[in-house]
């Protein structure tokens, strides 16, 4: 099951600051307030809410220049509002689904098994001081 | 174990009392609670006017502010668990391994690298909600919890947000005697599956910092609690019994020091009365049950003081860290409002699904919980004390049940175990399972005693072989000849030998030196090697001493 990369977004030029491994994508779209527990199936019939981009940039930590704020924040408006169209269809009568697919379990037996190419991996650490990995000092979270 | 930490605080009854915190800094306390070592630049601005107070009439103040306020305390608890394998990936996890030897691409979140789900994790998590009551999501899902920080290889947590595994449980636990003992019964929130990020060292000389991997992946169960405790203590003991639950079910070491059990602290406190929570302020940085007591006892101490001055507007929602070293909080971060972690549902891992069947399969495999034993310990007649200490550690109750079914009287059994096997192991530092003796055997030497075939006294003397060098009770009485004499004919003739021995001793004790009869005792368990029958002995021995046969 591969990740759900969504491709329009590289239609966007953009400078990172922090490069994040791993499959990353981040739709912008997503209701932002994360306290509202799965309200996205039920009422909201309302048109949705424009992009705070330079908000949205500081989370991601990307770089954006004051040009670029404007000149991406009606273009990624426009992704938003094409995925808006599904507020169109009628949920009255339909369950909220924990998730978009139906397959179930993909479980592994819990026995160890070393991976064998390490230096390899070690190898791929930008910078590595014998035995940990290098980073810059970051003391708060957010 | 909780029981014997807590056995420490006793020595030291300052520590129910927070203000004797203040008095170690010198003679004379003041009001504020700022230390004048630790400046951090985000400390309170204001400086709370210094009052000069002596310690006697602080102490009487501090304890009526906090009385007329209500502590509101939450737990959350991570809990490490001690699967073979990482959540996602197959790499082994072992504590303290050589810094990133444990990694693959999965856990080092790798471009391409997929997660594949433990199982064991999710029998591991239906076990612990089964064990707290709760109820269990039959569905649930994974979800990504996204920030940004050196030790979270994919730059996201995999965790669960909105569907946890399990809701809405409690946990039931007794209060130490030494403080005061009682029934409580506190709440549990949630129960989710989560993975655990890197460790993060942070080098002396400022620029740079170090991440090992080893640990990245590891599967955590985060609980957490209904802020139904009011107490110090009452925390402490919820952490404990939270210690005792994995550790029963064999999911966790459930190890504070080790970083196998996490306790993160929030105290909120309110005029009694008023519905309206207060502030609350989280506290970190705790790595014991005693700390968790301590701090947030002080925590407690510190909000009631500032409200009582009318500073409660001081009390700003934060991260504090417990320094242990100093026996304070300290303010570590404030919260600027909520965390945006834009939660979605994790893709690459499918829903996770358990039928009644695996439910039932697994409540069928339970062992028998610490609520459940305390209870039917208690049913059994053993004083409150017996029960918490027995039902403490899985292996002593085993050991203990094993005792009662080869027979042994309940009160009996307790008591050997309780006295001298503790106090063997405490000394040899074992644990139970190392000992020599057996349940068996312990049943076997209560018996023994019991039915007059030894003495008590001797009985300790072969306990001591038993519990190092193993062998049988019959055997041991059989080799040193330890059978009790209890023939009243036989006693006769040695207190006759001891006392044609002792014919000065004798006159002075017809001359009313009655205290002598205890050295006659002692000469004739001499004679027979400690084998003589005490209660007999005695009797005899005082007809014979004062000229009635």
């Amino acid at each position: 099951m591969g990740s759900r990369a969504l491709l329009m977004l590289t239609n966007f030029n953009f400078k990172a600051t922090v490069s994040s491994f791993g499959s990353a994508s981040n739709p912008f779209f997503l209701i932002k307030n994360n306290l509202r527990i799965r309200n996205f199936s039920t009422k909201t019939r309302s048109s949705l809410q424009p992009p705070d981009l330079p908000g949205l940039a500081e989370t991601a930590r990307i770089s954006l220049a004051p040009n670029e704020v404007e000149e991406f924040a009606p273009k990624i408006g426009q992704v938003i509002d094409w995925f808006g169209q599904l507020q169109a269809v009628d949920l009255d009568n339909v369950e909220p689904a924990i998730r978009a697919d139906t397959e179930g379990d993909n479980l592994r037996e819990d026995v160890p098994q070393t991976f064998e190419n390490k230096e390899a991996l070690i190898a791929s650490v930008p910078s590595y001081e014998e035995p940990y990995i290098k980073v810059p000092k970051v003391l708060n979270k957010e | 174990m909780a029981s014997t930490l807590f056995r420490t605080i006793q020595i030291h009854p300052f520590l129910l009392y927070p203000t004797a915190l203040f008095s170690r800094r010198n003679g004379v306390l003041y009001c504020t609670m700022k230390s004048s070592q630790t400046q951090t630049a985000t400390q309170e601005k204001q400086q709370p006017p210094k009052v000069k107070v002596p310690q006697h009439a602080l102490k009487k103040t501090v304890d009526k502010i906090t009385r007329d306020y209500e502590a509101i305390i939450g737990i959350e608890t991570h809990v490490q668990l001690s699967t073979l394998t990482k959540a996602f990936c197959s790499c082994p996890y072992n504590y303290g391994s050589q810094p990133n030897t444990s990694i693959c691409p999965i856990c080092m979140g790798l471009p391409g690298a997929l997660p594949v789900l433990n199982s064991k994790v999710i029998e591991f998590a239906v076990k612990l909600g089964l064990a707290l009551n709760c109820k269990l999501s039959l569905n649930s899902k994974f979800d990504r919890k996204q920030y940004f920080y050196p030790d979270l290889p994919k730059g996201y947590q995999i965790s669960q947000f909105d569907i946890p595994i399990a809701t809405g449980g409690y946990v039931d636990l007794d209060l130490p005697l030494e403080f005061g003992g009682g029934h409580r019964k506190f709440g549990i929130t949630r129960v989710h599956i989560e993975e655990d990020a890197g460790k993060l060292l942070h080098s002396g000389n400022g620029d740079y910092s170090q991440v090992d991997l080893n640990r990245a992946g590891v599967p955590l169960l985060e609980i957490v609690s209904e802020p139904d405790m009011r107490t110090g203590i009452e925390a402490a003991e919820y952490a404990a019994e939270l210690q005792r639950v994995v550790r029963y079910l064999g999911i966790s070491n459930g190890n504070m020091q080790e970083g196998s059990l996490r306790c993160d602290v929030n105290v909120s406190i309110r005029p009694v009365g008023q519905s309206e929570f207060g502030t609350k302020v989280e506290i970190k940085n705790l790595n014991s049950f005693s700390s968790i007591n301590r701090a947030i006892d002080f925590e407690i101490s510190r909000q009631a003081l500032l409200h009582s001055q009318g500073q409660s507007d001081q009390i700003v929602q934060e991260t504090r860290l417990w320094e242990e070293g100093a026996q304070k909080t300290v303010t570590m971060r404030k919260k600027e409002g909520l965390s945006d972690y834009r939660y979605f549902p994790e893709p690459d891992l499918p829903e996770v699904i358990l039928t009644p069947e695996y439910v039932d399969s697994i409540s069928n495999s339970l062992p028998e919980l610490p609520e459940a034993k305390r209870r039917r310990y208690e049913k059994m007649g053993l004083s409150m004390q017996d029960v918490l200490f027995l039902a403490n550690d899985m292996n002593v109750a085993e050991y203990f049940d094993a005792t009662l079914s080869s027979g042994a009287d309940v009160k009996l059994a307790a008591n050997w175990i309780m006295g001298d096997i503790a106090a063997y192991m405490k000394n040899e530092k074992l644990s139970i399972n190392d000992i020599k003796l057996t349940p068996q055997e312990l049943a076997e030497l209560i018996a023994s005693i019991k039915s007059g075939t030894i003495s008590g006294k001797i009985g300790k003397e072969i306990l001591s072989e038993l519990l190092a060098k193993g062998g049988t009770v019959k055997g041991l009485i059989e080799e040193k000849d330890l059978i009790q004499i209890a023939d009243p004919v036989e006693i006769g003739k040695m207190i006759d030998k001891v006392i044609s021995e002792n014919p000065k001793q004798l006159e002075q004790y017809r001359g009313g030196k009655t205290k002598l009869q205890g050295f006659f005792a002692g000469q004739v368990m001499k004679l027979s090697k400690g084998k003589a029958n005490p209660g007999l002995l005695n009797k005899i021995l005082l007809e014979k001493l004062n000229g009635q046969s």
